[in-house]
């Protein structure tokens, strides 16, 4: 399976404290990976590296190397803007911007200089289908985000993440904020999107983690405990700490 | 709130209640009293014969464009028509110049300043803020008016003395300028950090996400600096009256020409007159008092119907 | 470079533009009133009367002898051995030319002039040092006058040719003393009327309002006092404290405790609401704490919550002081704009900011005197700031323990 991120060796600090220790992984294309363990344990953290968002945390410094495609994106003068057009991000909580359904999905686009209507509407079209949200507001592209459900505003975000036709989408928690049929939408287009986009996602939910991912890493304290298929994680763990932890012992 | 007691006051304290009531209900009255005694001075040019004179005529004196037909103390045609567009005028084209100023100086202390120099120019507008308009209008006198007069001479133009619009606007523009600055900044700062994220996470530069997101969420406070940087610009006496040239007839819009407002004309040879003369500045005061209300219901109406629709 | 990247310096450049824009009119106030009025900035300035008080003499004796004069250091002095005075070429405190009175010797002539001035019923005036000397008149020669120097001046009155016939001298003119007197007047007079007012409607409304409509309708009144206009203060001050002061005090006319009371409603929402703010801070232990040990709430508030919220209380006395300070339209309505040497508290007379007023209203407007005043209040205006800070600096530091 070919490999979109590489992540060797691999530190993260808050001035003096180790958010991240030595963190070694591979995320394959096409896969679900999804990333558990207790709150504060550096999961979040670590998807932030990912499309080098931690760049906005003056505090944060960071040693090691991570690969995107096979070139090192950590590196100073690198194209952090390409890399963030080709890495996606949805966030724990809904987030859309104050403006109309339709600007929302054409605000990334725009600003890498897409003017023309008819391609802003293909692009915008395309990309509300894929988050299966379409059918739900293509009478009212107009109207502002903030009208529309939790839920919606959420796809909404993912959809705002496809018009950017990127090849990987890091998911931070995202439906945590939502209701259980919220959820599950989610949950299903997360399984159809995974055809073709690679996705990263931050859970809380153990179950969230069986239902949709391929493969599972088990956060604890900042270190990389554990990281499989998610079948052998949540069948035949290794390590005690992650049996723990994925039987409800703790966390 | 929590802290209030549910059971009932011991004696001394229903009677403390009682008697901070009196200063709470005065404070409050204050408002009441200003409304009510300017309105019936400013009411009476209208409805007696002024000592003889006759009165003024209330059409008259909303809609003309000459402050005052006849000589004075012997006339009465007194209108404010023309003061009333031109002091909407002079405030909405100082907006113009601090609004954009002001609103940009915010985006850079909220989010491109690092923190020591975003406190020194924190420190820079509440100074600013605390200049009384007095100084405003000096500096507007002594530095703008002849840097003005030598403009207008340049492109061939009359100018009085420098007096006129242009001053006006100027010593508006930096006036509203903290105010503009710091509400914005406020509601810049309080702009959810996550939908920065999110147009970082698709792409966008710093920069366009400043532009395209953080502005737009925090538009709603930036109007609020706005409305209040308008109403101060509509009430503002001292400062305008020194640059303003005190035209007597109008309404005037050439940047170079003499202006006047409102407040300016209620202040104009205020030492050496009485009678109508004196009176009728109520009048041009009650006048100030709705323009500046009805001014603000405007505005704040456009707010919330802006502030609901996005596009 | 592509269009994209352009677009975006320029928005990057505009926004640094506008920045330095504010900064520049911020130093552009302090530069200017520093250039126009720092030379005139002394303590003599606070000092002095601002109306020059004019004295006309004539010599007592027709004999003038011979003075011996110290050597006096400096070009801009011109000693007078005829009548033992030194005069002095100097700027008045408007910044005009004058001829000072340097230096008078002990037996000189003109320490005994007989008054000319009707107007007044002293017998004997006499030229002392420090007071301006204006016109010196002679017999059938013409008159020295400021104008043409001291030095020129000295030269005539040495000429044993020449006798005096009569001399105009004045006190020194271009002080700001009436108006420095006034402004700390207002400051006291208001504070005193405004802070416990404020103080006690801030504890009205954070502690025993009821919380009802009325309450609601009471504290938007007060809010809206902040959107008035200070003219309309004036207009207040002028219907309503001119008025009931004329009736209840000794005073005619605008005087200053009308004054006082227009600025008191000016400062009274300021004062409520950094009251109430620094009051809503006051944790909630602290009130139950109290009560519990069986003090009632009255005790409770005026002991306990009180004295914690005094930081609030004065950051709002910093700020009212500003105001009053700065205030001037509602002034030029409520106390005039003559400007008076003599303050007294049922009189009108100017403060500090409307002194400016009148003289930038005169014609010719005396910028340089303006500027030192406004100097004066821009300095005070900084130190306020500063006291403020400190203020809630303190206040802060002492919270995180």
């Amino acid at each position: 399976m070919k490999e979109v991120f590489y992540v060797e060796n691999l530190s993260l600090y808050y001035r003096d404290f180790a958010a991240l220790k030595d963190i070694q992984l591979a995320i394959y294309k096409n896969q679900v990976t999804a990333l558990i363990g207790p709150s504060g344990c550096g999961k979040s953290t670590f998807i932030r590296c990912l499309n080098r968002m931690n760049d906005l945390i003056p505090e944060a410094r960071m040693t090691g190397c991570v690969r995107f495609d096979g070139e090192e994106c950590q590196v100073s003068g690198y194209d952090v803007i390409g890399l963030r057009k080709k890495v996606g991000m949805v966030f724990q909580k809904p987030n859309p911007f104050p403006m109309s359904i339709f600007d929302n999905v054409a605000y990334g686009p725009r600003q890498q200089g897409l003017k023309n209507k008819e391609k802003l509407k293909v692009v915008v079209e395309r990309a509300l289908k894929q988050a299966a949200l379409y059918d739900e507001v293509y009478d009212r592209l107009n109207d502002s985000a903030l009208t529309l459900s939790g839920g919606q505003q959420q796809r909404l975000c993912i959809a705002r993440a496809l018009a950017m036709e990127p090849e990987v989408i890091l998911m931070d928690e995202p439906t945590s904020a939502l209701d259980p049929i919220a959820t599950q939408r989610i949950e299903t287009l997360i399984e159809d999107l995974k055809k073709e986009y690679t996705i990263v996602i931050v859970t809380h939910s153990m179950q969230q983690a069986a239902r949709i991912s391929d493969y599972t890493a088990f956060f604890y304290m900042g270190e990389l405990i554990e990281y499989d298929k998610t079948d052998v994680i949540f069948s035949l763990p290794k390590h005690k700490q992650t049996e723990d932890y994925v039987t409800g012992r703790f966390g | 709130m929590a802290h209030k007691n549910t059971y009932s006051l011991s004696k001394i304290d229903s009677l403390t209640t009682r008697v901070l009531w009196i200063f709470g209900i005065v404070s409050a009255s204050f408002i009441v009293l200003i409304s009510l005694f300017i309105t019936v001075r400013g009411v009476r040019p209208f409805i007696t014969d002024n000592n003889g004179l006759g009165n003024v005529d209330l059409w008259r004196f909303l809609t003309d464009t000459v402050w005052l037909r006849g000589p004075t103390f012997v006339s009465t045609a007194y209108g404010a028509g023309f003061l009333i567009i031109q002091t909407l005028y002079l405030a909405f084209l100082s907006l113009l110049l601090s609004f954009p100023i002001g609103v940009l100086t915010a985006l850079f202390i909220a989010k491109i300043a690092p923190k020591p120099m975003a406190a020194m120019m924190r420190g820079v507008v509440e100074l600013m803020a605390s200049i009384p308009s007095i100084v405003f209008g000096l500096v507007g006198v002594g530095f703008f008016l002849p840097m003005i007069y030598n403009l207008a001479r340049s492109l061939g133009q009359q100018s009085p003395g420098g007096n006129g619009t242009l001053g006006i606007v100027i010593v508006l523009a930096m006036m509203s300028l903290p105010t503009i600055t710091a509400i914005s900044e406020v509601s810049i700062r309080a702009v959810d950090q996550s939908l920065e994220h999110a147009s970082l996470a698709l792409g966008a530069s710093p920069t366009q996400t400043r532009f395209k997101i953080t502005l737009l969420a925090a538009k709603s406070g930036i109007f609020s600096g706005a409305i209040l940087a308008i109403g101060r610009a509509l009430g503002e006496a001292t400062a305008v009256s020194l640059v303003a040239g005190n035209a007597r007839s109008g309404p005037n819009f050439g940047l170079f020409s003499i202006n006047s407002t409102l407040t300016s004309t209620m202040l104009e040879g205020l030492k050496e007159t009485t009678g109508i003369d004196y009176d009728i500045r109520f009048s041009v005061g009650v006048l100030l008092m709705i323009v500046i209300l009805l001014t603000n219901l405007i505005l704040n109406t456009i707010k919330k119907k802006v502030g609901n629709v996005h596009v | 470079m592509s269009r994209r990247n352009i677009a975006q310096l320029l928005l990057d450049g505009t926004t640094y533009f506008a920045t330095l824009l504010s900064i520049i009119a911020l130093g552009l106030i302090f530069v200017y009133v520093f250039r126009e009025g720092g030379h005139l900035l002394s303590v003599n300035l606070i000092r002095s009367d601002y109306h020059a008080r004019n004295f006309v003499g004539t010599l007592r004796e027709e004999s003038p002898g011979s003075f011996p004069i110290e050597s006096f250091e400096g070009d801009d002095l011109f000693p007078v051995e005829r009548y033992g005075i030194v005069l002095q070429q100097t700027q008045d405190l408007a910044g005009d030319t004058v001829i000072r009175v340097y230096y008078v010797h002990e037996a000189s002539p003109l320490r005994q002039l007989n008054n000319q001035d009707p107007t007044t019923n002293e017998r004997t005036i006499s030229l002392q040092e420090g007071m301006i000397l204006r016109r010196v008149s002679y017999q059938e020669h013409p008159t020295s006058l400021t104008s043409r120097g001291a030095s020129m001046m000295a030269t005539d009155m040495n000429d044993s040719q020449r006798e005096i016939r009569e001399v105009l001298f004045s006190l020194e003119g271009g002080g700001i003393r009436g108006s420095v007197i006034t402004t700390v007047y207002l400051i006291f007079l208001t504070l005193f009327i405004a802070l416990p007012f404020g103080i006690l409607t801030a504890i009205y409304f954070n502690e025993f309002a009821p919380v009802n409509k009325v309450t609601k309708l009471m504290r938007n009144f007060i809010e809206t006092l902040t959107g008035v206009p200070s003219i309309i203060y004036g207009l207040l001050g002028i219907t309503v404290f001119v008025p009931l002061t004329v009736r209840l005090t000794p005073a005619s006319n605008a005087n200053l405790i009308a004054g006082a009371l227009t600025l008191s409603v000016i400062l009274l929402p300021v004062i409520i609401r950094t009251t109430e703010e620094a009051l809503k801070v006051v944790p909630n232990d602290h009130r139950w704490a109290s009560l519990a040990l069986g003090a009632n709430k009255t005790q409770t508030t005026f002991k306990v919550v009180l004295k914690q919220a005094l930081p609030g209380i004065l950051t709002a006395t910093f700020l009212g002081i500003g105001r009053v300070i700065g205030e001037s339209a509602a002034l030029i309505f409520v106390l005039g704009t003559a400007i008076r040497d003599q303050v007294r508290i049922f009189e009108p007379s100017t403060s500090l900011a409307v002194h400016i007023w009148s003289m930038m209203t005169d014609e010719p407007a005396n910028i340089a005197l303006s500027s030192t005043i406004a100097l004066i209040i821009l300095l005070i205006v900084l130190v306020l700031n500063v006291f403020i800070k400190v203020t809630v600096w303190a206040f802060n530091r002492k919270g995180s323990y």
